[in-house]
């Protein structure tokens, strides 16, 4: 008997060691597996039978060759109007532009911009395009285009010249222009990364800015000094590349700030807070009751003060509140042992940080979305959340790739399933599956009558050690419809 | 227990493990996309939820992520439940008050419900 134990005991040994290093140890022993890690160039196939949906849904592409385009705006007539960002990750710059689309495909450009992209956007209200100008180079504003193509900024210098830029562009129940601003860094403090995403070389005094006084620990961060190959730099919280801080330093608040949701009225004036705490609210929508819903790219497992683990995530934006960067992920510190325990930067947070209503997957890009507010769509209620997918292994290392699709989520209780993406036996890119499918979808919004959503697709951005490489004239923009019963 | 079922037991444990482990790092999408959803009651419903909550951001609908896939982990309970309380490897341990035992025991009946129904995905047009 003594034998049959130890051969149990053996046994159980064996599997539990295997299955634990199998689940425990591949993550360490396995090179990234991104998305966008492929060497995928040239023409792209669009073959819409490449998406899979739910039953009785059916798609179709629109609009093709389309150049960064990052959203999709209805005009008083119905008429959709891709914009062109004019600007991608990956130092690529191209002209901003709003684009008609016309029965058949055929593009018409109604308005173009300057080299400060990207524009990340926007709507349409009192006969005029609202648009988000990302401003990588000049800092971000707000645009109002008449249909005539005559472009008059309402809101200037925005601090956007960093990793992330001006979003969204959506007019709120109150008439009043929303938008948001994206943080300059991963985590609140310049490092090399930022070097390697083009903008530290042109603005080496950017950083943060909070939107009220903050007070900070002090904590300072080493790095190599890309601007000085060779040297070392030391860097603190929400300043300049290469400045220390002190202890019971207080940071300066003031509007417009980073990592915030603001708003202003259609004809100008003064910019108010919304909420702040964000780190890149690319994604805005209202509700059908008139709440208001923000998706926020969670952090990177990069720079000098990297954050492995946190998700992107899907708010109900609570007015006024600070939600949490750089020292919470939803409602959970940084300190967490499932971020790997970062350090607060922070000595006081403001409040405490609201609970998100979903957390999506890890460096997922969740980005644009809208609700659906028809019966002949369906899921009414439910966000409809347009997944960019991983930039790894710049954003840190996946087992596979995260994205790349459409996601519907039950706000009610935070359940996020698939509504469009790719066929195959593994999730991806269509460039990376060798099929004519979805690439990397950017925003999704439902067209005036609610009935077809449309699925703003990025086009191919292919990711190496060296960063992104876009490729234009990849885009494309597709429209889901319902064409059968339940 | 006789010496060759002995050695039959101890092969077919080692075998196991082989398969284990040759599907541990797995990235495949073991269903395909947007079939006919099952009901989750119950238990498996609360555990949706949970999952949503704890696990969905590493493992995305159960699927690679951040960490490995679960949906084609035939791992039996006691490791799985193993595998969260301590972590291993780049996973994270959770302690019982950031995931109770109720809610451990629900995400395990989801996973389960998922694997008995491997077209899991959208429920059109509800």
């Amino acid at each position: 008997m003594r034998g049959v134990r130890a051969a149990r005991v053996l046994a159980i040994l064996v599997i539990t060691g295997t299955a634990t290093g199998a689940l425990g140890g591949c993550y360490r022993v396995r090179p990234s597996s991104g998305g966008g890690q492929t060497s995928a160039r040239g023409t792209r196939t669009i073959r819409p039978a490449d998406v899979a949906l739910p039953p009785g849904y059916s798609i179709e592409a629109v609009a093709t060759e389309l150049t960064f385009p990052t959203g999709v705006i209805f005009d008083d007539r119905g008429t959709p109007v891709v914009v062109e960002a004019g600007y991608s990750y990956g130092e690529s710059f191209t002209t901003p532009r709003l684009l008609r689309v016309e029965t058949g495909g055929k593009t018409t450009p109604v308005a173009t911009g300057g080299r400060n992209g990207p524009w990340n956007g926007g709507s349409f209200a009192d006969g005029a395009f609202f648009i988000a100008e990302g401003g990588e180079m000049e800092g971000g504003r707000i645009l109002r285009i008449t249909r005539e193509g005559a472009v008059t900024p309402i809101v200037e210098n925005l601090p956007s010249t960093g990793d992330h830029h001006t979003n969204g562009a959506i007019v709120g129940p109150d008439g009043a222009i929303y938008f948001g601003q994206g943080t300059a860094t991963n985590s609140g403090v310049v490092g090399p990364d930022n070097f390697q995403f083009g903008w530290l070389k042109r603005k080496p005094d950017f950083h943060d800015t909070p939107c009220q006084d903050i007070t900070l620990v002090g904590r300072n961060f080493p790095s190599d000094n890309p601007l000085k190959p060779g040297e070392k730099a030391t860097t603190g919280a929400y300043s300049a590349f290469g400045t220390s801080t002190t202890a019971g330093q207080v940071i300066r608040g003031r509007v417009p700030c980073n990592g915030a949701i603001m708003r202003v009225r259609p004809d100008g004036g003064d910019v108010q807070l919304v909420a702040w705490g964000f780190r890149n609210p690319f994604g805005i929508a209202f509700s059908a009751d008139g709440r208001l819903f923000v998706t926020d790219n969670g952090y990177d497992d990069r720079g000098s003060r990297p954050v492995w683990g946190a998700g992107d995530l899907l708010w109900a934006v609570k007015e006024g509140a600070w939600h949490g960067w750089p020292d919470y992920s939803g409602d959970h510190p940084l300190t967490e042992n499932q971020f790997k325990e970062v350090p607060s930067i922070l000595a006081r947070q403001p409040n405490t940080p609201p609970k998100p209503i979903a957390a999506f997957g890890v460096h997922s890009s969740s980005d644009g979305f809208d609700f659906s507010r028809a019966d002949a769509f369906g899921f009414k209620g439910q966000a409809f959340v347009a997944q960019f997918g991983d930039e790894a292994p710049t954003t840190g290392k996946v087992l596979g790739p995260v994205g790349f699709k459409v996601v519907r989520v039950n706000a009610s209780n935070g359940v996020i399933e698939d509504f469009a993406t790719n066929v195959g036996k593994t999730n991806g890119p269509a460039s990376a599956l060798r099929t004519g499918g979805l690439e990397r979808p950017v925003a999704a919004r439902f067209d005036p009558t609610g009935a077809a959503l449309y699925i703003v697709d990025f086009g191919v951005m292919t990711m190496s050690e060296r960063g992104p490489s876009p490729q234009p004239g990849t885009g494309v923009l597709w429209r889901v419809s319902r064409t059968g019963g339940r | 227990m006789a010496p060759s079922s002995r050695t039959t037991h101890v092969v077919a444990s080692l075998l196991l493990a082989g398969a284990v482990f040759c599907g541990g790092c797995g990235t495949a999408r073991r269903r395909p996309p947007l079939g006919p959803a099952p009901e989750l009651t119950g238990q498996a419903a609360m555990g949706e939820a949970a999952f949503m909550e704890k696990c969905n951001r590493c493992h995305p609908g159960g699927e690679a992520g951040l960490g490995p896939a679960l949906n084609d982990k035939p791992f039996p309970d006691f490791l799985k439940r193993f595998q969260v309380r301590h972590g291993l490897g780049a996973m994270p341990h959770f302690e019982k008050d950031q995931l109770s035992d109720a809610q451990l025991d629900a995400i395990l009946d989801y996973l389960k419900a998922l694997h008995q129904n491997p077209t899991r995905a959208s429920k059109p047009g509800a």
